[in-house]
Protein backbone atom coordinates (compact mmCIF):
# COMPACT_ATOMS: atom_id res chain seq x y z
CA UNK A 1 0.00 0.00 0.00
CA UNK A 2 2.98 2.74 -1.03
CA UNK A 3 0.24 4.91 -2.76
CA UNK A 4 -2.88 6.48 -1.54
CA UNK A 5 -6.15 5.87 -2.79
CA UNK A 6 -8.02 8.40 -4.70
CA UNK A 7 -10.78 8.91 -1.95
CA UNK A 8 -8.30 9.78 0.60
CA UNK A 9 -11.64 8.84 3.75
CA UNK A 10 -10.92 5.49 2.86
CA UNK A 11 -6.87 6.02 3.89
CA UNK A 12 -8.14 7.89 6.85
CA UNK A 13 -10.48 4.94 7.60
CA UNK A 14 -8.08 2.01 7.11
CA UNK A 15 -5.41 4.07 9.10
CA UNK A 16 -7.74 4.51 11.59
CA UNK A 17 -8.21 1.48 12.52
CA UNK A 18 -4.45 0.13 12.46
CA UNK A 19 -3.77 3.11 14.71
CA UNK A 20 -6.12 1.91 17.04
CA UNK A 21 -4.40 -1.61 16.98
CA UNK A 22 -1.24 -0.36 17.56
CA UNK A 23 -2.18 1.84 20.55
CA UNK A 24 -4.13 -1.52 22.12
CA UNK A 25 -1.13 -3.21 21.30
CA UNK A 26 1.06 -0.38 23.48
CA UNK A 27 -1.47 -0.72 26.25
CA UNK A 28 -1.27 -4.88 26.50
CA UNK A 29 2.48 -4.73 26.57
CA UNK A 30 2.15 -2.12 29.32
CA UNK A 31 0.15 -4.12 31.42
CA UNK A 32 2.32 -7.25 30.74
CA UNK A 33 5.98 -5.54 31.96
CA UNK A 34 3.98 -4.05 35.02
CA UNK A 35 2.23 -7.09 36.12
CA UNK A 36 5.73 -9.20 36.08
CA UNK A 37 7.39 -6.10 37.66
CA UNK A 38 4.54 -6.39 40.34
CA UNK A 39 4.66 -9.71 40.96
CA UNK A 40 8.72 -9.75 41.29
CA UNK A 41 8.24 -6.30 43.56
CA UNK A 42 5.11 -7.72 45.41
CA UNK A 43 3.56 -4.59 44.20
CA UNK A 44 0.13 -4.87 44.97
CA UNK A 45 -1.31 -1.55 43.74
CA UNK A 46 0.92 -2.07 40.48
CA UNK A 47 -1.23 -5.34 40.07
CA UNK A 48 -4.27 -3.55 41.04
CA UNK A 49 -3.61 -1.01 38.50
CA UNK A 50 -3.42 -3.40 36.02
CA UNK A 51 -6.15 -5.21 36.34
CA UNK A 52 -8.20 -2.13 36.30
CA UNK A 53 -6.47 -1.56 32.70
CA UNK A 54 -8.15 -4.48 31.36
CA UNK A 55 -11.67 -2.94 30.57
CA UNK A 56 -9.17 -0.14 28.64
CA UNK A 57 -7.83 -2.87 26.26
CA UNK A 58 -11.15 -4.57 26.32
CA UNK A 59 -13.03 -1.76 24.72
CA UNK A 60 -10.44 -0.76 21.93
CA UNK A 61 -10.95 -4.23 21.05
CA UNK A 62 -14.78 -3.72 20.70
CA UNK A 63 -13.83 0.18 18.92
CA UNK A 64 -12.01 -1.77 16.40
CA UNK A 65 -14.70 -4.60 15.56
CA UNK A 66 -17.00 -1.73 14.89
CA UNK A 67 -15.06 0.27 12.69
CA UNK A 68 -14.34 -2.98 10.55
CA UNK A 69 -17.32 -3.95 10.48
CA UNK A 70 -18.26 -0.12 9.11
CA UNK A 71 -15.05 -0.29 7.02
CA UNK A 72 -16.48 -3.77 5.51
CA UNK A 73 -19.91 -2.52 4.99
CA UNK A 74 -19.40 0.63 3.57
CA UNK A 75 -16.20 0.50 1.65
CA UNK A 76 -16.34 -2.73 0.21
CA UNK A 77 -11.90 -3.28 0.66
CA UNK A 78 -10.42 -6.06 -1.75
CA UNK A 79 -6.79 -7.17 -2.27
CA UNK A 80 -4.36 -5.83 0.29
CA UNK A 81 -7.57 -3.60 2.06
CA UNK A 82 -9.40 -6.82 3.13
CA UNK A 83 -6.01 -8.37 4.01
CA UNK A 84 -5.17 -5.66 6.12
CA UNK A 85 -9.26 -5.28 7.60
CA UNK A 86 -8.98 -8.46 8.04
CA UNK A 87 -5.49 -8.99 9.77
CA UNK A 88 -7.11 -6.15 12.34
CA UNK A 89 -9.47 -8.24 13.69
CA UNK A 90 -7.31 -10.99 13.94
CA UNK A 91 -4.77 -9.12 15.72
CA UNK A 92 -6.97 -7.33 18.23
CA UNK A 93 -8.69 -10.96 19.07
CA UNK A 94 -5.05 -11.72 20.05
CA UNK A 95 -3.95 -8.85 21.42
CA UNK A 96 -7.01 -8.49 24.35
CA UNK A 97 -6.55 -12.21 25.04
CA UNK A 98 -3.09 -11.23 25.43
CA UNK A 99 -4.64 -8.62 27.81
CA UNK A 100 -6.50 -11.17 29.63
CA UNK A 101 -3.28 -13.06 30.43
CA UNK A 102 -1.77 -9.79 32.39
CA UNK A 103 -4.61 -9.38 33.80
CA UNK A 104 -4.66 -13.01 35.48
CA UNK A 105 -1.45 -12.53 36.44
CA UNK A 106 -1.86 -9.27 38.08
CA UNK A 107 -4.88 -11.23 40.05
CA UNK A 108 -2.28 -14.31 40.76
CA UNK A 109 -0.13 -11.76 42.16
CA UNK A 110 -2.09 -10.52 44.64
CA UNK A 111 -2.75 -14.20 45.55
CA UNK A 112 1.05 -14.84 45.71
CA UNK A 113 1.50 -11.63 48.37
CA UNK A 114 -0.03 -13.86 51.13
CA UNK A 115 2.46 -16.74 50.52
CA UNK A 116 5.91 -17.47 51.11
CA UNK A 117 8.08 -16.34 48.52
CA UNK A 118 9.97 -19.20 46.26
CA UNK A 119 13.23 -18.23 45.63
CA UNK A 120 14.22 -17.16 42.30
CA UNK A 121 11.48 -17.86 40.63
CA UNK A 122 9.94 -14.38 39.91
CA UNK A 123 13.12 -13.10 38.53
CA UNK A 124 12.75 -16.28 35.91
CA UNK A 125 9.43 -15.14 35.30
CA UNK A 126 10.04 -11.60 34.88
CA UNK A 127 12.73 -12.13 32.24
CA UNK A 128 10.26 -14.49 30.42
CA UNK A 129 8.00 -11.95 30.53
CA UNK A 130 10.34 -10.12 28.93
CA UNK A 131 11.20 -11.64 26.04
CA UNK A 132 7.54 -12.25 25.58
CA UNK A 133 7.17 -8.80 25.14
CA UNK A 134 9.89 -8.40 23.02
CA UNK A 135 8.37 -10.22 20.67
CA UNK A 136 4.95 -8.73 21.12
CA UNK A 137 6.79 -5.27 20.23
CA UNK A 138 8.14 -6.84 17.41
CA UNK A 139 5.61 -8.51 15.77
CA UNK A 140 3.43 -4.93 16.13
CA UNK A 141 6.55 -3.03 14.52
CA UNK A 142 6.73 -5.53 11.76
CA UNK A 143 3.20 -4.95 11.52
CA UNK A 144 3.55 -1.15 11.09
CA UNK A 145 6.27 -1.84 8.49
CA UNK A 146 5.12 -4.41 6.68
CA UNK A 147 8.40 -6.51 7.73
CA UNK A 148 8.64 -9.98 6.88
CA UNK A 149 11.84 -10.63 8.27
CA UNK A 150 11.26 -9.46 11.31
CA UNK A 151 7.84 -11.57 11.63
CA UNK A 152 9.69 -14.25 10.63
CA UNK A 153 11.94 -13.75 13.60
CA UNK A 154 9.22 -12.92 16.23
CA UNK A 155 7.94 -16.44 15.12
CA UNK A 156 11.62 -18.27 15.46
CA UNK A 157 11.88 -16.79 18.94
CA UNK A 158 8.64 -18.41 20.22
CA UNK A 159 11.06 -21.46 20.67
CA UNK A 160 13.31 -19.48 22.93
CA UNK A 161 10.31 -19.17 25.24
CA UNK A 162 9.22 -22.69 24.79
CA UNK A 163 12.59 -23.56 25.74
CA UNK A 164 12.27 -20.96 29.07
CA UNK A 165 9.14 -22.24 30.22
CA UNK A 166 10.21 -25.65 30.46
CA UNK A 167 13.21 -24.73 32.44
CA UNK A 168 10.93 -22.73 34.46
CA UNK A 169 8.88 -25.94 34.93
CA UNK A 170 11.45 -28.25 36.04
CA UNK A 171 12.53 -25.57 38.51
CA UNK A 172 9.20 -25.39 40.01
CA UNK A 173 8.95 -29.08 39.72
CA UNK A 174 12.32 -29.20 42.00
CA UNK A 175 10.90 -26.35 44.24
CA UNK A 176 7.82 -28.12 45.11
CA UNK A 177 9.43 -32.25 45.18
CA UNK A 178 11.88 -30.67 48.02
CA UNK A 179 9.28 -28.60 49.86
CA UNK A 180 5.42 -29.56 49.79
CA UNK A 181 5.03 -25.76 51.44
CA UNK A 182 6.01 -24.24 48.22
CA UNK A 183 3.30 -26.43 46.12
CA UNK A 184 0.84 -23.26 46.46
CA UNK A 185 3.12 -20.51 45.65
CA UNK A 186 4.69 -22.46 42.85
CA UNK A 187 0.89 -23.53 41.29
CA UNK A 188 0.06 -20.08 40.93
CA UNK A 189 3.75 -19.09 39.32
CA UNK A 190 3.47 -22.40 36.69
CA UNK A 191 0.20 -21.01 36.07
CA UNK A 192 1.52 -17.25 35.34
CA UNK A 193 4.67 -19.07 33.55
CA UNK A 194 2.19 -20.67 31.23
CA UNK A 195 0.45 -17.81 30.94
CA UNK A 196 3.18 -15.65 29.49
CA UNK A 197 4.21 -18.49 26.95
CA UNK A 198 0.50 -18.17 25.64
CA UNK A 199 1.17 -14.72 24.82
CA UNK A 200 4.33 -15.52 23.17
CA UNK A 201 1.79 -17.90 21.39
CA UNK A 202 -0.18 -15.01 20.02
CA UNK A 203 2.92 -12.94 19.22
CA UNK A 204 3.35 -15.44 17.34
CA UNK A 205 0.29 -15.05 15.84
CA UNK A 206 0.47 -11.44 15.10
CA UNK A 207 3.42 -12.30 13.05
CA UNK A 208 1.88 -14.67 11.03
CA UNK A 209 -0.99 -12.11 10.29
CA UNK A 210 1.72 -9.92 8.54
CA UNK A 211 3.15 -12.40 7.12
CA UNK A 212 -0.69 -13.05 5.67
CA UNK A 213 -1.22 -9.90 5.44
CA UNK A 214 2.27 -9.66 3.20
CA UNK A 215 2.08 -12.32 1.11
CA UNK A 216 -1.25 -13.08 0.72
CA UNK A 217 -1.21 -16.43 2.24
CA UNK A 218 -0.09 -17.75 5.81
CA UNK A 219 2.79 -19.46 6.63
CA UNK A 220 2.94 -23.18 5.44
CA UNK A 221 5.87 -25.33 7.66
CA UNK A 222 4.90 -26.06 10.93
CA UNK A 223 5.96 -23.15 13.58
CA UNK A 224 8.45 -24.97 15.63
CA UNK A 225 7.56 -26.21 19.34
CA UNK A 226 10.08 -27.45 21.88
CA UNK A 227 7.59 -27.33 24.41
CA UNK A 228 7.91 -30.84 26.14
CA UNK A 229 6.43 -30.67 29.57
CA UNK A 230 3.36 -32.32 28.30
CA UNK A 231 5.18 -35.41 27.90
CA UNK A 232 6.37 -36.04 31.20
CA UNK A 233 9.47 -35.12 33.13
CA UNK B 1 0.40 5.18 11.73
CA UNK B 2 -1.47 7.12 15.26
CA UNK B 3 -4.12 9.12 13.62
CA UNK B 4 -6.86 7.10 15.23
CA UNK B 5 -9.98 9.11 14.26
CA UNK B 6 -11.58 7.48 11.02
CA UNK B 7 -12.98 9.69 8.96
CA UNK B 8 -16.16 7.53 9.95
CA UNK B 9 -18.99 9.61 9.01
CA UNK B 10 -18.73 12.45 11.43
CA UNK B 11 -21.18 15.07 10.09
CA UNK B 12 -20.11 18.36 10.61
CA UNK B 13 -23.12 20.12 10.95
CA UNK B 14 -27.03 19.44 12.79
CA UNK B 15 -28.40 22.47 10.95
CA UNK B 16 -30.97 21.70 8.92
CA UNK B 17 -30.86 23.10 5.36
CA UNK B 18 -34.03 21.72 3.71
CA UNK B 19 -36.91 20.80 5.29
CA UNK B 20 -39.68 18.72 2.87
CA UNK B 21 -42.44 17.46 4.65
CA UNK B 22 -46.01 15.69 2.85
CA UNK B 23 -44.46 16.03 -0.70
CA UNK B 24 -46.51 13.82 -2.84
CA UNK B 25 -45.52 14.39 -6.85
CA UNK B 26 -48.57 12.72 -9.67
CA UNK B 27 -47.05 12.70 -13.21
CA UNK B 28 -51.26 12.47 -14.95
CA UNK B 29 -52.68 9.61 -13.57
CA UNK B 30 -49.05 8.42 -11.91
CA UNK B 31 -48.57 8.77 -8.33
CA UNK B 32 -45.03 8.71 -8.48
CA UNK B 33 -43.94 10.11 -4.57
CA UNK B 34 -46.42 9.59 -1.78
CA UNK B 35 -45.95 11.84 1.16
CA UNK B 36 -42.21 11.83 1.78
CA UNK B 37 -40.71 14.05 4.53
CA UNK B 38 -37.06 14.40 4.89
CA UNK B 39 -34.92 16.69 6.82
CA UNK B 40 -31.53 17.64 5.07
CA UNK B 41 -28.82 18.45 6.83
CA UNK B 42 -26.06 21.30 6.07
CA UNK B 43 -22.81 20.31 5.13
CA UNK B 44 -23.39 16.46 4.82
CA UNK B 45 -23.69 13.66 2.01
CA UNK B 46 -27.31 12.67 1.53
CA UNK B 47 -27.84 10.01 -0.78
CA UNK B 48 -31.02 8.89 -1.69
CA UNK B 49 -31.05 4.92 -2.73
CA UNK B 50 -33.81 2.82 -4.23
CA UNK B 51 -34.62 1.00 -7.72
CA UNK B 52 -35.62 2.52 -10.98
CA UNK B 53 -39.04 3.97 -10.33
CA UNK B 54 -38.47 4.20 -6.84
CA UNK B 55 -39.03 8.02 -6.94
CA UNK B 56 -35.48 9.32 -5.99
CA UNK B 57 -35.24 11.19 -8.99
CA UNK B 58 -38.57 12.88 -8.75
CA UNK B 59 -37.71 13.37 -5.12
CA UNK B 60 -34.59 15.10 -6.11
CA UNK B 61 -36.37 17.51 -8.71
CA UNK B 62 -38.41 18.82 -6.39
CA UNK B 63 -35.75 20.48 -4.20
CA UNK B 64 -34.70 22.83 -7.18
CA UNK B 65 -38.53 22.54 -9.21
CA UNK B 66 -37.14 20.83 -11.95
CA UNK B 67 -40.75 19.65 -11.95
CA UNK B 68 -41.77 22.58 -13.01
CA UNK B 69 -40.76 21.97 -16.64
CA UNK B 70 -42.62 18.78 -16.68
CA UNK B 71 -46.20 19.74 -17.92
CA UNK B 72 -48.22 16.63 -16.39
CA UNK B 73 -46.60 17.22 -13.29
CA UNK B 74 -48.12 18.42 -9.84
CA UNK B 75 -46.50 18.57 -7.05
CA UNK B 76 -47.80 19.48 -3.08
CA UNK B 77 -46.48 19.60 0.13
CA UNK B 78 -44.09 21.55 1.79
CA UNK B 79 -39.96 21.84 1.28
CA UNK B 80 -38.33 24.85 3.32
CA UNK B 81 -35.20 25.91 1.77
CA UNK B 82 -33.25 27.49 5.21
CA UNK B 83 -37.30 27.93 6.26
CA UNK B 84 -38.62 29.82 3.44
CA UNK B 85 -40.77 27.82 1.08
CA UNK B 86 -39.03 27.50 -2.23
CA UNK B 87 -42.78 26.35 -3.89
CA UNK B 88 -44.18 29.93 -2.99
CA UNK B 89 -45.56 31.66 -5.63
CA UNK B 90 -42.97 34.97 -5.14
CA UNK B 91 -39.61 32.83 -5.32
CA UNK B 92 -38.28 32.68 -8.72
CA UNK B 93 -37.08 29.24 -10.08
CA UNK B 94 -34.32 30.23 -11.72
CA UNK B 95 -32.66 32.54 -8.52
CA UNK B 96 -33.45 29.11 -6.40
CA UNK B 97 -31.60 27.17 -8.96
CA UNK B 98 -28.43 29.09 -8.34
CA UNK B 99 -28.57 28.50 -4.89
CA UNK B 100 -29.63 24.53 -5.21
CA UNK B 101 -27.30 23.73 -8.28
CA UNK B 102 -27.35 20.48 -10.24
CA UNK B 103 -25.47 17.80 -11.94
CA UNK B 104 -26.85 15.39 -14.16
CA UNK B 105 -25.93 11.83 -15.14
CA UNK B 106 -24.24 12.57 -18.28
CA UNK B 107 -21.83 14.96 -18.33
CA UNK B 108 -23.72 18.05 -20.34
CA UNK B 109 -21.26 21.23 -21.25
CA UNK B 110 -22.03 23.59 -23.10
CA UNK B 111 -20.60 23.50 -26.39
CA UNK B 112 -18.50 26.30 -25.31
CA UNK B 113 -14.73 26.81 -24.20
CA UNK B 114 -13.96 25.32 -20.68
CA UNK B 115 -13.96 28.83 -19.39
CA UNK B 116 -17.32 29.76 -20.93
CA UNK B 117 -18.76 27.22 -19.51
CA UNK B 118 -17.66 27.70 -15.93
CA UNK B 119 -18.54 31.76 -16.48
CA UNK B 120 -21.75 31.53 -17.43
CA UNK B 121 -23.75 31.05 -14.44
CA UNK B 122 -21.83 34.04 -12.70
CA UNK B 123 -22.40 36.26 -15.84
CA UNK B 124 -26.44 35.61 -16.56
CA UNK B 125 -26.77 36.31 -12.35
CA UNK B 126 -24.24 39.49 -12.39
CA UNK B 127 -22.10 37.68 -9.59
CA UNK B 128 -19.32 39.96 -11.31
CA UNK B 129 -18.40 43.03 -11.87
CA UNK B 130 -15.62 43.02 -13.83
CA UNK B 131 -13.29 40.78 -15.86
CA UNK B 132 -10.56 40.19 -12.82
CA UNK B 133 -13.94 38.95 -10.88
CA UNK B 134 -14.77 36.60 -13.36
CA UNK B 135 -11.79 35.14 -13.91
CA UNK B 136 -11.15 34.34 -10.25
CA UNK B 137 -14.60 33.03 -9.96
CA UNK B 138 -13.87 30.67 -12.52
CA UNK B 139 -10.25 29.66 -11.10
CA UNK B 140 -11.65 28.89 -8.04
CA UNK B 141 -15.24 27.35 -9.00
CA UNK B 142 -12.15 24.28 -11.53
CA UNK B 143 -10.28 24.28 -8.26
CA UNK B 144 -13.03 22.81 -6.39
CA UNK B 145 -13.89 20.40 -8.68
CA UNK B 146 -10.43 19.13 -8.78
CA UNK B 147 -10.09 20.05 -12.39
CA UNK B 148 -8.10 23.53 -12.61
CA UNK B 149 -4.62 21.81 -12.85
CA UNK B 150 -5.47 19.03 -16.03
CA UNK B 151 -7.10 21.99 -17.95
CA UNK B 152 -5.78 25.34 -16.89
CA UNK B 153 -3.21 25.49 -19.76
CA UNK B 154 -5.96 25.12 -22.29
CA UNK B 155 -9.20 27.26 -20.90
CA UNK B 156 -10.23 28.75 -24.26
CA UNK B 157 -10.28 25.31 -25.61
CA UNK B 158 -14.08 23.72 -25.89
CA UNK B 159 -15.37 21.55 -23.28
CA UNK B 160 -17.27 18.94 -25.41
CA UNK B 161 -13.03 18.22 -26.27
CA UNK B 162 -12.59 16.78 -22.64
CA UNK B 163 -12.61 13.29 -21.48
CA UNK B 164 -15.64 11.98 -19.62
CA UNK B 165 -14.53 12.42 -16.34
CA UNK B 166 -12.85 15.75 -17.11
CA UNK B 167 -16.55 16.93 -18.49
CA UNK B 168 -18.47 15.42 -15.21
CA UNK B 169 -15.69 17.60 -12.90
CA UNK B 170 -16.33 20.63 -15.67
CA UNK B 171 -20.68 20.45 -14.90
CA UNK B 172 -19.41 20.44 -11.22
CA UNK B 173 -17.24 23.56 -11.45
CA UNK B 174 -20.24 25.05 -13.16
CA UNK B 175 -22.86 24.61 -10.59
CA UNK B 176 -20.29 25.63 -7.97
CA UNK B 177 -19.90 28.42 -9.80
CA UNK B 178 -23.18 30.66 -8.50
CA UNK B 179 -22.05 29.65 -5.03
CA UNK B 180 -24.79 27.69 -4.22
CA UNK B 181 -25.82 26.60 -1.14
CA UNK B 182 -27.44 23.30 -1.88
CA UNK B 183 -25.93 20.74 -4.91
CA UNK B 184 -27.98 17.90 -6.33
CA UNK B 185 -26.01 15.37 -8.21
CA UNK B 186 -28.60 12.85 -10.01
CA UNK B 187 -26.49 9.77 -10.88
CA UNK B 188 -23.15 11.57 -11.33
CA UNK B 189 -20.53 8.31 -11.99
CA UNK B 190 -22.88 6.16 -13.69
CA UNK B 191 -21.28 7.29 -17.21
CA UNK B 192 -18.41 7.55 -15.48
CA UNK B 193 -14.97 4.71 -15.46
CA UNK B 194 -14.00 3.60 -11.62
CA UNK B 195 -11.06 6.20 -11.73
CA UNK B 196 -13.01 9.27 -12.60
CA UNK B 197 -16.08 7.70 -10.31
CA UNK B 198 -13.24 7.79 -7.10
CA UNK B 199 -12.19 11.35 -8.26
CA UNK B 200 -15.80 12.54 -8.30
CA UNK B 201 -16.28 10.44 -4.87
CA UNK B 202 -13.50 12.36 -3.52
CA UNK B 203 -14.80 15.55 -4.75
CA UNK B 204 -18.08 15.12 -2.82
CA UNK B 205 -16.08 14.12 0.46
CA UNK B 206 -14.49 17.64 -0.22
CA UNK B 207 -17.80 19.99 -1.31
CA UNK B 208 -19.61 18.80 1.92
CA UNK B 209 -17.32 21.17 3.76
CA UNK B 210 -18.94 23.77 1.95
CA UNK B 211 -22.63 22.69 0.21
CA UNK B 212 -24.71 20.16 1.59
CA UNK B 213 -25.29 17.59 -1.14
CA UNK B 214 -27.45 15.52 -2.36
CA UNK B 215 -26.64 12.40 -4.44
CA UNK B 216 -28.84 10.18 -6.20
CA UNK B 217 -27.23 6.86 -6.72
CA UNK B 218 -27.63 3.26 -8.40
CA UNK B 219 -24.59 2.15 -6.62
CA UNK B 220 -25.37 1.09 -3.06
CA UNK B 221 -21.37 0.74 -2.21
CA UNK B 222 -21.15 5.00 -3.71
CA UNK B 223 -23.74 5.52 -1.33
CA UNK B 224 -22.01 4.03 1.29
CA UNK B 225 -18.89 5.62 0.61
CA UNK B 226 -19.49 8.78 -0.12
CA UNK B 227 -22.88 9.71 1.93
CA UNK B 228 -23.29 10.87 5.70
CA UNK B 229 -27.33 10.38 5.45
CA UNK B 230 -29.04 7.37 3.46
CA UNK B 231 -33.02 7.57 2.74
CA UNK B 232 -34.23 4.93 1.07
CA UNK B 233 -37.16 4.63 -1.62
CA UNK B 234 -39.44 2.17 -2.70
CA UNK B 235 -42.37 2.34 -4.72
CA UNK B 236 -42.52 6.36 -4.16
CA UNK B 237 -42.62 5.79 -0.69
CA UNK B 238 -39.56 6.87 1.75
CA UNK B 239 -39.00 3.16 3.43
CA UNK B 240 -36.23 4.36 5.64
CA UNK B 241 -33.72 7.49 6.73
CA UNK B 242 -31.17 7.37 8.83
CA UNK B 243 -27.24 7.19 9.06
CA UNK B 244 -25.34 5.72 6.09
CA UNK B 245 -23.21 3.61 9.19
CA UNK B 246 -26.72 2.51 10.53
CA UNK B 247 -28.41 1.90 6.65
CA UNK B 248 -25.61 -0.48 6.25
CA UNK B 249 -24.93 -2.37 9.21
CA UNK B 250 -28.25 -2.55 10.79
CA UNK B 251 -31.42 -1.21 8.53
CA UNK B 252 -34.81 -1.26 10.68
CA UNK B 253 -36.95 -1.78 7.89
CA UNK B 254 -36.95 -5.39 6.19
CA UNK B 255 -37.59 -3.99 2.89
CA UNK B 256 -33.93 -1.81 3.17
CA UNK B 257 -32.00 -4.49 4.12
CA UNK B 258 -33.49 -6.80 1.44
CA UNK B 259 -32.47 -3.85 -1.45
CA UNK B 260 -29.24 -3.61 0.22
CA UNK B 261 -28.18 -7.04 0.15
CA UNK B 262 -29.54 -8.06 -3.40
CA UNK B 263 -32.67 -9.39 -2.62
CA UNK B 264 -35.21 -6.85 -3.54
CA UNK B 265 -34.91 -4.63 -6.68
Amino acid sequence: MNTAHILTAFDRDLEAAQALVVRMGGLVETALLDAAEALDTRDEDLAARVRAGDKAIDSLEDEINTRCALLLALRGPTAGDLRTVLTVMKIAASLERAGDYAKNLAKRTSALAQMPQVPGASGSIRRLAKAVVQMLTDALDAYIRRDLKLAEDVRRRDRDVDQMYNSIFREFLTHMMEDPRTIGPCMHLHFIAKNIERVGDHATAVAEQVIYLVTGALPEDERPKVDSTGTGT
Amino acid sequence: MDDMRGTVRDIGSTTMKISASDVQVHYGQNHALKDVSVDILDRAVTAFIGPSGCGKSTFLRCLNRMNDTVASARVSGKILLDGEDIYDPRVDPVQLRAKVGMVFQKPNPFPKSIYDNVAYGPKIHGLTRNTAELDEIVESSLRKAALWNEVKDRLDAAGTGLSGGQQQRLCIARAVATGPEVLLMDEPCSALDPIATAQVEELIDELRNQFSVVIVTHSMQQAARVSQKTAFFHLGNLVEYADTTEIFTNPKDPRTEAYITGRIG
